[in-house]
């Protein structure tokens, strides 16, 4: 990448004047006033190098780690071993182990679609939807523990740091919308994954780039809402003043390009405070779509209604919205150390109609082509037993599946298997820096490409070796 | 990052650019080009990828002379020295055929990018080795034509420069606009309004150096300079992954920061202290609080790859420390040979080697005897020791103990031991599943922790310190890890310095049996911090330089390799890192040197002229306005409402954070003090609040603080909406308002006008003009008569306003 600005690339001398959160706007509001010429607004970022497919991507978190053997990868050939002691090697929180007693999936398998793929009674909804749905069975991470595996999910890194993915594709795409984030990042209801903010962090990239937490409660954006007793006009009137004065300031300053996107950035809060609250007003909707994704009903009301809103903020042109099923810790998130059964069952069941309501939405409005869905965990779960007794699984990176579907990737298709009882890829295995290739390759970014200078070197999502898109998943 | 670089830049228009470019060229169609500032950095950034010292694809390497005139596989040399035209690389990078014109990815080069390498091969391709790593140049301050402007050395070397584009020094500010410069940059602080006035009364001719002294003597200069050093040493007061758990102690290392800038310890000193504090000939207690330095990084609990958890440890040592003293990014070696600077593998193994007796920060479950050093006297240390020493041994036991009977347990009790249920799982059913043997050897050990827990209890308290308390005075040989990857071992490699150094190989002996530690970083310290080092001096004099004029004359100020920004100033530089030596590297007299001077009192106001020549300021032709750092804004806003305690020094502070902010953790409130005491508590300056990685309050994170878990040179300077938000909406702002408007009450004349009056110079240091009084009189009866609001309720929404003003959070 050409570095000319003062040793920067063209983009982080974008982002750095303001080209961050609501950067279009900033330049446009200042393009208007003659502060800078049109050129310097986000859209006119280079063209990527691919022809994008999608626009925006919805990455639905499944964090503690799903079992994959009891959703999405059907393992037939283990009914009837429960309780067997098998040789097999593991690697999970509970250190490496050679052997284990066999925990048989908990739940019935279906055929679904036109493609008939294999889908366990955790997720009938999802299964409607497999001929939208890509499936990578032969998953692998570099971490079976928790604080490093949700690292490298997001951040392709198993040290803190690291921008996110959405970081990534905000810095090189630009944000897409005037008065919204470009990256934004919903928490379940029992708190936020373990790390917290460092899941959606910027690393070494300006602050602008970090994930904004939304809420669909309250205001959806911290210090968005105006503190009690003061009024929207009252507000008007402050920033009218304050203007005037900065104005002035300014105009003492020659104009100083800082100090009027600062003049601007208030009236862009000013704008937000409209525009955010109206992207989760959820009036708007149709009873049936609230219906669909079990908006007011238990126990989908809140997942449904972060899905929901993560298709309106699609509509919003909101580049990059992660949403997190589960948080805290132990069974308050998949990690099914203990009761399988009871686990999986209540997560999936908070989840199963939304994610295939938001599909469908999508779908019938016509976002599914240029929105990409990604779903799974930073792991998968063992297909044995963590303890003498009982049903809990622990992690395993060795093989798990993940799944994604629209903007531009083939539905009703399954990349790489794992053995035949779901404790290691073994064909075509895939990693998390392939995963996040085919999302930058989606969106028109060349992942190999894609590079910020930092450290003395030019740092990548994929890493300094790269890594190549999964091509058989796109369509 | 660059916060200077920021500043500087973030003015240019494109606009600018494009009338810098052109103006550039026409200023240089006279000049000599000069390798060093125009072509290597086109060699280095374009081509070294594929044609460098790491690669040579088409066995064409442009690294050196030889190897760029030496024959390709076409043939053919890629460079005729002084025939551009007959040479290929020409003929290569100007091609409009895609297939042939280099580089292969990427823009093309630009017309004027050819241009100077087509100068360059014209007048002979000559290569000259990176300023860098030549030793410091002796250098003469140059003569200039307005001798009276300049008042010390620096002087001529900003003037000569400027003089030679034809420009003329800004005048000087006036003398309100340098006091409170002088305060933001000395201290950290606003002056308030009577100290304004008491530098502008004072006719005494050295007020000015006056002011200078008495600021470098405050205790608050060391809180604003520490902070910009523990931006480089990536401090942090928590270990970042899943549990974020909490460093005890980080905060004495930051009070020994800010302790010894306020002694203006010579910085060969801090530098030795902090590398090897526990290997001097006598450590102090200040000298083992210094090895803190090596305990501040991230630290996995919970590695899936212990080995690889144990190298990523030494690579941001490596890291941190090559370019926090350096200014070299020596960590681009760890995989391969470094693609663009002379920095092979093995240079960095050898400097992994150097610090090779460091353990680990801890294991999980002890977190103590690595990194937690007892400072009390040694008697009391040897007894607690050995009671501690007894008590680990026997809560091991017992541990194993339960662990055994848990393990015969039900598979939902095993895993209720898991959860915060553990004890009442024990108390119920650990008896029925222990044999008597067990039983009884159990509760033995019981009753004698119980004793040992008195004991200690007894005890005075321990005086720990964070630091490098256990190390490995045998450490294993080091090796080069193939492709970076800790399980392939290659050749063996010694400690040593970096080969662009060209010393010879440090000798080490073997480390007496008993030993502490292995004597290696004590040589590396004594290397760095030794007179004759190139790049200590300048990189650390481009430190203080860049916080003061916003920018670094090396704008990467971690980086003063290839890929880094060349010197704007490169003798000055040079000669500003020979003085500090010359004056036993203590750095208040180069503050005091380089504020004294007129170019740092110089004007920042705008001059259309000179930035058509120079838009960047690269020639230090006016001061360059700035934003304040987070630290500022938050203790700006809490100095001019009365609120700030100055307390110097103690440990970490918890500001009242939003329940928003705390529900993004995954147990909210965890490792944050979230009483109201707390919160009152953490009324002091920002260089106090606790650091926990995954929590950096929004105050802070909204105005650009850095990224704790590495090195960062320069902070950036962005222009946000969330920072609208933060200081219209957020609570900490609106409490501070709130307290403004009630000292301006309490303190301030009775009328109206009045209390604005004295609310604005709070906020300004300055008197309101007209103008503002009256718009800001206007405001505040539109809140009354338009929006209801009492008059109270009003001045404080007033309030409010005047600390988003501009003015309050930017430094001429």
């Amino acid at each position: 990448m050409q570095r000319n600005f003062c040793g920067r690339t063209r983009r982080e001398f974008l982002w750095q004047t303001g080209g961050g959160f609501g950067a279009a706007a900033l330049a446009g509001m200042l393009g208007a006033d003659g502060f800078f010429p049109k050129t310097a607004s986000a859209s006119s970022s280079p063209v990527p190098a691919i022809a994008p497919k999608a626009k925006s991507v919805i990455f639905l978190f499944m964090y503690g780690g799903p079992s994959h053997i009891d959703t999405f990868d059907y393992k037939p050939g283990m009914v009837g071993m429960d309780n067997k002691t098998i040789a097999v090697d593991t690697f999970g929180r509970g250190g490496k182990k050679n052997e284990g007693r066999i925990v048989e999936p908990r739940w019935k398998f279906k055929q679904y679609g036109e493609c008939g793929k294999w889908v366990s009674d955790l997720f009938p909804h999802v299964g409607g939807c497999v001929d939208d749905i890509a499936f990578l069975h032969s998953m692998t991470a570099e971490s079976p523990i928790h604080g490093s595996a949700m690292l490298m999910m997001n951040s392709g890194k198993l040290l803190s740091g690291s921008p996110a993915m959405g970081s990534w594709v905000h810095y090189g795409l630009g944000t897409g919308n005037k008065d919204l984030p470009a990256f934004v990042v919903m928490l379940d209801p029992s708190g936020g994954p373990i790390s917290g903010a460092k899941n959606w962090s910027s690393g070494y990239m300006p602050a602008e780039h970090q994930g904004c937490v939304f809420r669909h409660e309250g205001a959806p954006i911290l210090d968005l809402a105006r503190p009690e007793g003061v009024s929207r006009e009252m507000q008007r009137d402050t920033l009218d003043t304050l203007a005037k004065i900065n104005g002035r300031h300014l105009t003492a300053h020659g104009g100083d390009d800082t100090l009027a996107a600062r003049i601007a950035s208030y009236e862009l809060a000013f704008k937000m405070q409209m525009s955010a609250p109206e992207a989760v007003e959820l009036a708007q909707e149709s009873q049936a779509t609230l219906d669909a994704y079990g908006v007011g009903q238990k126990p989908t009301h809140h997942f449904g209604t972060q899905c929901l809103l993560a298709r309106r903020l699609v509509e919003r042109d909101v580049r990059f919205i992660q949403v997190y099923s589960g948080g805290a810790h132990n069974d308050a998130n998949w990690d099914a150390h203990g009761d399988l059964v009871k686990n999986h069952t209540k997560h999936a069941a908070e989840t199963d109609q939304p994610i295939a309501a938001l599909l469908k939405d999508l779908k019938q409005r016509g976002l599914l082509d240029e929105t990409l869905v990604v779903w799974g965990g930073e792991f998968g779960r063992q297909p044995t037993a963590e303890y003498a007794e009982g049903t809990g699984r622990d992690h395993n990176a060795y093989g798990f599946t993940m799944w994604m579907a629209g903007g531009g990737i083939k539905g009703g298709v399954s990349v790489g298997t794992t053995d035949e009882i779901g404790s290691r890829a073994v064909d075509r295995p895939l990693t998390v820096k392939e995963m996040h290739a085919t999302v930058l390759t989606q969106l028109g970014l060349d992942p190999n490409h894609l590079s910020y200078f930092y450290n003395g070197l030019d740092q990548k999502l994929v890493g300094v070796e790269g890594a190549e898109p999964i091509r058989e998943v796109i369509a | 990052m660059l916060f200077g670089m920021k500043v500087a830049s973030i003015r240019l228009s494109p606009a600018f650019l494009l009338l810098s470019a052109s103006l550039c060229v026409a200023a240089q169609a006279d000049d000599a080009v000069s390798y060093q500032r125009e072509v290597a950095p086109i060699l280095t950034k374009r081509c070294y990828a594929c044609h460098g010292p790491d690669q040579a694809e088409s066995s064409l390497a442009l690294d050196s002379f030889a190897n760029a005139t030496a024959e390709t596989d076409s043939g053919e040399p890629a460079i005729l020295p002084g025939d551009a035209d007959g040479s290929e690389l020409i003929r290569r990078i100007a091609s409009d055929e895609e297939w042939e014109r280099m580089p292969p990815e990427g823009e093309p080069l630009t017309a004027d990018e050819i241009a100077i390498l087509r100068k360059w091969i014209d007048s002979g391709a000559k290569y000259e080795k990176h300023w860098a790593f030549e030793p410091l140049q002796d250098v003469e301050p140059p003569a200039v034509e307005d001798a009276a402007w300049a008042r010390n050395d620096i002087d001529r070397f900003v003037l000569a420069k400027l003089e030679a584009k034809g420009l003329a020094p800004a005048p000087e500010a006036d003398r309100r606009t340098l006091a409170r410069r002088l305060y933001y940059d000395l201290i950290g602080l606003p002056p308030t309004p009577a100290e304004v006035e008491a530098f502008v009364r004072d006719d005494r001719p050295d007020a000015y150096e006056r002011l200078v002294d008495a600021l470098l003597a405050s205790p608050h200069h060391g809180e604003k300079w520490a902070r910009h050093w523990l931006d480089v040493v990536r401090y942090g007061e928590t270990n970042s992954f899943e549990r974020d758990g909490a460093k005890p102690n980080a905060w004495k290392y930051r009070d020994y920061v800010i302790q010894s800038l306020n002694d203006d310890k010579p910085y060969d000193q801090f530098i030795r202290e902090q590398l090897a504090g526990d290997e001097l000939e006598s450590p102090t207690k200040d000298s083992i609080i210094a090895t803190g330095y090596y305990r501040l990084g991230i630290w996995d609990d919970e590695p899936a790859d212990k080995l690889q958890a144990k190298y990523d440890e030494i690579d941001n040592l490596v890291s941190t420390t090559s370019q926090g003293f350096l200014g070299l990014t020596v960590g681009c070696a760890r995989c391969h040979d470094h693609k663009i600077d002379p920095i092979p593998q093995t240079d960095y193994y050898g400097m992994v080697a150097l610090f090779a007796d460091v353990k680990p920060y801890g294991v999980r479950g002890d977190e103590e005897t690595n990194s937690q050093w007892d400072l009390s006297p040694p008697d009391l240390k040897q007894r607690r020791d050995g009671l501690l020493g007894q008590r680990r041994a026997m809560l091991e036991e017992t541990e194993t103990l339960e662990q055994q009977a848990i393990a015969r347990m039900s598979g939902r009790d095993q895993r209720r031991t898991e959860t915060s249920k553990r004890e009442q799982v024990l108390k119920e059913k650990l008896a029925e599943h222990q044999t008597e043997a067990e039983r009884s050897r159990y509760l033995d050990l019981q009753n004698q922790i119980a004793d040992l827990n008195r004991q200690l209890d007894a005890l005075p308290a321990a005086d720990l310190a964070l630091a490098l308390a256990s190390c490995e005075p045998h450490p294993e040989t080091t090796h080069v890890m193939l492709r970076g990857n800790p399980h392939v071992p290659g050749d063996e490699v010694t400690p040593r310095f970096p080969e662009i150094f060209e010393e010879a190989e440090p000798t080490i002996g073997h480390a007496p049996d008993h030993a502490r530690s292995a004597g290696r970083r004590r040589v590396l310290a004594d290397w760095i911090a030794s007179p004759e080092n190139r790049l200590t001096g300048r990189v650390i004099a481009n430190r203080v330089w860049q916080h003061h004029f916003g920018r670094g004359i090396v704008r990467s100020a971690n980086n003063f390799g290839q890929l880094g920004t060349p010197p704007t100033h490169p003798e000055l530089l040079d000669w500003l890192a020979g003085w500090l030596v010359e004056h036993e590297w203590r750095l208040k007299p180069l503050h005091r040197l380089i504020v004294t001077s007129s170019a740092y009192r110089m004007s920042s106001a705008p001059n259309a002229a000179a930035a058509a020549i120079d838009p960047a300021n690269d020639l230090f032709w006016r001061f360059d306005l700035r934003r304040l750092t987070a630290e500022e804004v938050r203790d700006s806003a809490l100095a001019v409402s009365g609120e700030l305690k100055l307390l110097v020094g103690g440990p970490s502070v918890y500001p009242k954070l939003s329940d928003e902010v705390l529900h993004t953790q995954s147990v909210p409130g965890l490792g944050w003090d979230t009483t109201p005491t707390a919160a009152e508590a953490a009324k002091r300056r920002s260089v106090y609040i606790h650091i926990k990685r995954s929590l950096i309050p929004p105050e802070l994170a909204n105005f650009d603080f850095p990224e704790t878990d590495n090195s960062c040179e320069a902070r950036f300077n962005t222009v946000q909406a969330a920072q609208a938000l933060s200081l219209m909406h957020g609570g900490f702002l609106q409490e501070q308002a709130q307290a403004l408007a009630t000292r301006a009450v309490a303190e301030g004349p009775a009328d109206r006008q009045g209390r604005v009056k004295y609310a604005l110079r709070l906020v300004l240091q300055r008197e309101p003009d007209a103008e503002m009084v009256s718009d800001s009189l206007q405001l505040i009866d539109r809140y009354q008569t338009g929006h209801g609001l009492s008059a109270d309720a009003a001045f404080d929404q007033f309030c409010l306003m005047a600390m988003n003003l501009s003015e309050f959070v930017y430094l001429d």
